[in-house]
């Protein structure tokens, strides 16, 4: 079997279909001597519309798969990838996983095989988003341009829309299909001295009303112009989602997956019961929250389950993969990484408890502080410690007397993640989804009023 | 492949391209990964796809296929075009490319031994034996080595006649010891992080490297890092190493000079730049010591090839000279605007993506002094040596590293280990406080640099040798 010549994309359709799917995985099944086998398919439709200086500079259009082949000799197992879909290029990676199979060391962390389980659906599909046209995206984009350029402002961005389908299949009868949509419009508008940024990501590309959207970037841009400047220290801050999104997103890799902690590198190793932030932190991993972009079942085929991380500041649980939950005694989460998995499993979509403040309470209820609409370039210093430092970006304003009174020049910090939750003075009431386009997770969060925010040195814009 | 190629380019003029180029990316890929004596990653990766670019009434198109084949390059031809199309009805200016004589070439990565015809069992068994090395370390808990070769082969086509093939083969190899103590994790890497030195070249890289022979050092160094006092806060003279220097490059000399930047094409996600037009040629960015250049002809860095993604020969260009900024990375599209031509900087990660302005090798020259010398001739200061963290903001003027390792310097001595050392500043100032740069003159090879929407991995290089800094804060992130 060839890969399908129709235009999927032009008609609104997955890349795959369900049929589709399962006929070339059970020919890739079919040419291999292993064993066992599985094997990931997974298929992206994937356009953007790119704008700098108010006009259109870069539009793409791309169609990728990749099909990866585990075999299984024994206990000798060897994978091999490839992102053609004839026959020629099943039969070799077949050949090649069994080779690079049978000249590997026995493998004593390998989990046995699993017995194929159902998962729940997830409805993830638009058609529109999978259907939609360069000439749409170029429409939407073009008031926001106009209404950049009118008012002196320079704008840059970018819309997507891209249509997936992640099929999994095993030699002992499993299959598991699923089709989903994305779509992201992010819009950075910038004045000489200041700028502004918003960011929002949704299944259904028709819900990103980009012309609105981009009247926030603009305002924001309007709204920091002359920015003054404040001295390195420790300030009350407000933190709008996508900031704070971008703080717990570290924790995902920083050790709420089990590998890590088996491993004795995660934050959580040896402190599993025990209070590690504030009584006022729920984080839980969540595939089935509608704000997210879940998947129902991972790259082993497991069902997701939601899972409980941290509750009320106390460390509960890791997430797992079939090989961390062999040696953990327990079930898989269903949180396995695409083959190999060299990191083990992570958590692909946190959700972090909301409160019940409106963004406008948190900075009403602040006598002095720095409201911050994204963190930029954020890396770990200190893994133990969750320490991160990053940029502010986009939008730092001054608050005082419970109002936004200027803009503020970008400040560095160095925070621990854990620390900053602990000293969360508030939750707001509304949460955005953020989809880290870098490592492929989601994190749901809402906006924080944070204490002693510590910043450590400031930019000259 | 060149028949597939023309009927793309042939499709494209019909529907209206001025300009059409096609780009056939054969690619393979292996990984092998050993964590505690056991293979944790065995994996081979083959890819083969078409790009195809287009200009139609003076704006970019784009379409790219997994499927190379006839049907595919005629609908990625049509759908690029039709994109264009779309573009158009919201571009200011029409696209003005420079000049270019089309180039028919072939040309291919030296290479003394072929990595993908060395034995999987042979390169298991390194690895193995490097791992076992570190874990006699019993404070180490994870010891973690890699190999990692990649080969590409492409052919590159345009409209106005260029037919291009070239075969890129890039290798990499390393080790990680990861040592836990009371509430304290620390880690060494060899001879550089990110997994190791990546190079273009073959197998003789990692014979180069002797992975076992340096695994007892790595995996003793993480260990004595668990007890090492903390790099305290403070302003003092810094010592970087060539590995730490390579990334300070690349983050605070390579980013802000790439011109695509600088105009705004990437300001909603890489960011602008500090190096504003009316900077070229004027601004004191370091001191008279600091010489960078952008060379995609040096031997065995990831940024060498002949011929960049838009088919402009490599080149060797100046950036910074006696310490004035002097020149950007540029194309075909962004060289005009300041009157000149492409300095072929062009890269896209596969076929699947555009090219854009990247870093080839960004090499800062080497100086006169030993590292030795330069230790014995610093009174008081830390060396500072191989990146664990990295960050500099949207505009690649306020940054902040930090690196594995770190020893005091008195009176000339190195003294004491120094752990969690970090450092911070502003990249001219920065630059102007270089008052030494050694000998010991390395092309380190950088595996993951992030840029783009769709966001693409490029691997580039940095020319490095050791370098003295004064009046640096250190500490930073670790005060109160």
């Amino acid at each position: 079997m060839s890969a399908p010549v129709s235009d999927p994309a032009a008609a609104g359709r997955a890349p795959l279909s369900r049929d589709e799917a399962r006929g070339l995985l059970s020919e890739a099944l079919a040419m291999s001597a292993a064993d066992r086998t599985s094997v990931v398919l997974e298929a992206r439709d994937e356009s953007l519309t790119r704008f700098a200086n108010n006009e259109i500079h870069q539009n793409v259009t791309s169609r990728q798969h990749t099909l990866t082949l585990q075999a299984i000799v024994g206990r000798r197992r060897g994978i091999a990838s490839t992102s053609r879909l004839d026959s020629s290029a099943l039969r070799q990676v077949a050949d090649r996983a069994l080779a690079l199979a049978r000249l590997s060391p026995e493998d004593e962390g390998l989990p046995p095989p699993a017995a194929p389980a159902e998962a729940p659906p997830l409805a993830a599909f638009v058609a529109a988003t999978a259907g939609c046209t360069p000439e749409e995206r170029a429409t939407a984009v073009g008031p926001v341009t106009r209404a950049a350029a009118a008012r002196g402002l320079n704008a840059a961005g970018a819309l997507t829309t891209a249509s997936t389908a992640l099929a999994v299949a095993d030699s002992h009868g499993l299959f598991a299909y699923h089709p989903a949509t994305y779509a992201n419009f992010t819009c950075t508008v910038r004045a000489p001295d200041s700028s502004g940024w918003v960011d929002r990501h949704r299944r259904d590309w028709r819900e990103l009303d980009a012309a609105a959207l981009g009247e926030v970037a603009i305002r924001k841009a309007e709204l920091s112009r002359d920015p003054g400047e404040v001295a390195p220290g420790r300030y009350t801050v407000v933190l709008e989602p996508s900031a704070v999104a971008e703080l717990v997103a570290f924790l995902a890799w920083l050790g709420l997956g089990a590998q890590s902690e088996q491993e004795g590198r995660s934050f959580l190793s040896g402190r599993m019961g025990q209070s590690i932030t504030g009584a006022g932190v729920t984080l839980v991993d969540d595939a089935f929250d509608p704000r997210s972009f879940g998947r129902p079942f991972d790259h082993e085929g497991t069902p997701r389950r939601r899972v409980t991380l941290i509750e009320n500041g106390t460390a509960r649980a890791v997430v797992h993969d079939r090989r961390t939950a062999l040696k953990a005694g327990v079930e898989s989460t269903g949180h396995a990484c695409p083959p190999p998995a060299v990191e083990g499993p992570i958590p692909y979509d946190l959700v972090l408890a909301t409160g019940t403040h409106a963004l406008e309470e948190l900075i009403a209820s602040t006598e002095r502080g720095v409201l911050v609409t994204r963190f930029w370039y954020n890396r770990v210093v200190d893994a133990r410690r969750t320490l991160i430092t990053g940029m502010t970006r986009d939008g730092t304003f001054l608050i005082e007397e419970g109002r936004l009174t200027r803009g503020l020049r970008n400040l560095r910090f160095n925070e621990s993640v854990l620390e900053v939750l602990a000293r969360a003075e508030a939750f707001g009431r509304d949460a955005e989804p953020t989809q880290f386009d870098y490592v492929g997770n989601c994190v749901v969060a809402p906006a924080l009023k944070v204490g002693e925010f510590q910043f450590t040195g400031v930019t000259r814009f | 492949m060149h028949e597939l190629a023309d009927r793309a380019l042939n499709a494209a003029q019909l529907a209206g391209a001025t300009y059409a180029d096609a780009r056939l990316v054969e690619s393979r890929s292996q990984l092998v990964e050993v964590k505690n004596r056991r293979p944790s990653a065995l994996q081979e990766g083959a890819g083969l796809g078409l790009g195809v670019r287009v200009i139609v009434d003076g704006a970019w198109g784009f379409a790219a296929s997994a499927a190379a084949d006839a049907v595919e390059a005629d609908r990625c031809a049509a759908l690029a075009c039709r994109i264009a199309r779309a573009s158009a009805r919201f571009r200011l200016q029409p696209v003005v490319l420079s000049p270019l004589a089309p180039q028919r070439a072939s040309w291919q990565t030296p290479v003394a031994r072929d990595p993908f015809e060395v034995s999987l069992a042979d390169k298991i068994e390194l690895l193995v034996r490097a791992t076992g090395a570190m874990q006699a370390e019993p404070a180490v808990k994870v010891a973690q080595g890699a190999l990692h070769f990649w080969e590409e082969r492409k052919l590159f086509a345009s409209s106005e006649g260029a037919r291009i093939e070239q075969r890129i083969v890039h290798s990499g190899a390393g080790l990680c010891a990861y040592a836990r103590g009371d509430d304290d994790l620390q880690w060494r890497s060899y001879p550089n992080s990110f997994g190791g030195q990546y190079e273009a070249a073959g197998w003789e890289l990692v014979e180069r490297l002797d992975l076992p022979g340096h695994a007892a050092e790595t995996a003793a160094t993480a260990a004595a890092l668990l007890t090492a006092p903390q790099c305290a806060p403070g302003v003092t003279t810094v010592i970087l190493d060539g590995a730490q220097m390579s990334l300070q490059i690349h983050e605070s000399c390579g980013h802000p000079t790439e011109l695509d930047r600088v105009l705004g094409h990437e300001a909603n996600f890489a960011g602008t730049s500090f190096l504003t037009t009316d900077q070229l040629d004027t601004l004191r960015y370091g001191s008279a010591v600091v010489n960078l250049v952008a060379d995609a002809t040096a031997p065995r860095g990831l940024g060498t090839f002949a011929f960049d993604d838009e088919g402009v020969p490599a080149q060797k260009v100046d950036l910074v000279r006696e310490g004035r900024f002097v020149g950007y990375l540029t194309s075909r599209e962004t060289a005009p605007l300041l009157g000149q031509a492409s300095n072929g900087t062009m890269r896209a990660e596969s076929w699947a993506h555009i090219p854009l302005i990247r870093m080839t090798n960004i090499n800062l020259e080497p100086g006169p002094w030993t590292l030795e010398a330069l230790i014995g001739d610093t009174d008081d200061g830390i060396l500072m040596a191989t990146n664990r963290s990295w960050s500099i903001d949207d505009r690649r003027y306020n940054f902040q590293f930090g690196t594995e390792v770190g020893w005091e310097i008195r009176k000339g001595k190195r003294g004491r280990m120094l752990k969690n050392c970090t450092y911070t500043g502003i990249t001219p100032q920065f630059w102007n406080q270089c008052d030494a740069v050694c000998d010991d003159w390395e092309i380190w090879g950088t595996p993951n640099c992030g840029k783009g929407q769709p966001s693409q991995s490029m691997r580039t290089a940095q020319g490095a040798a050791s370098a003295r800094f004064r009046g640096i804060q250190v500490g930073v992130g670790y005060g109160s």
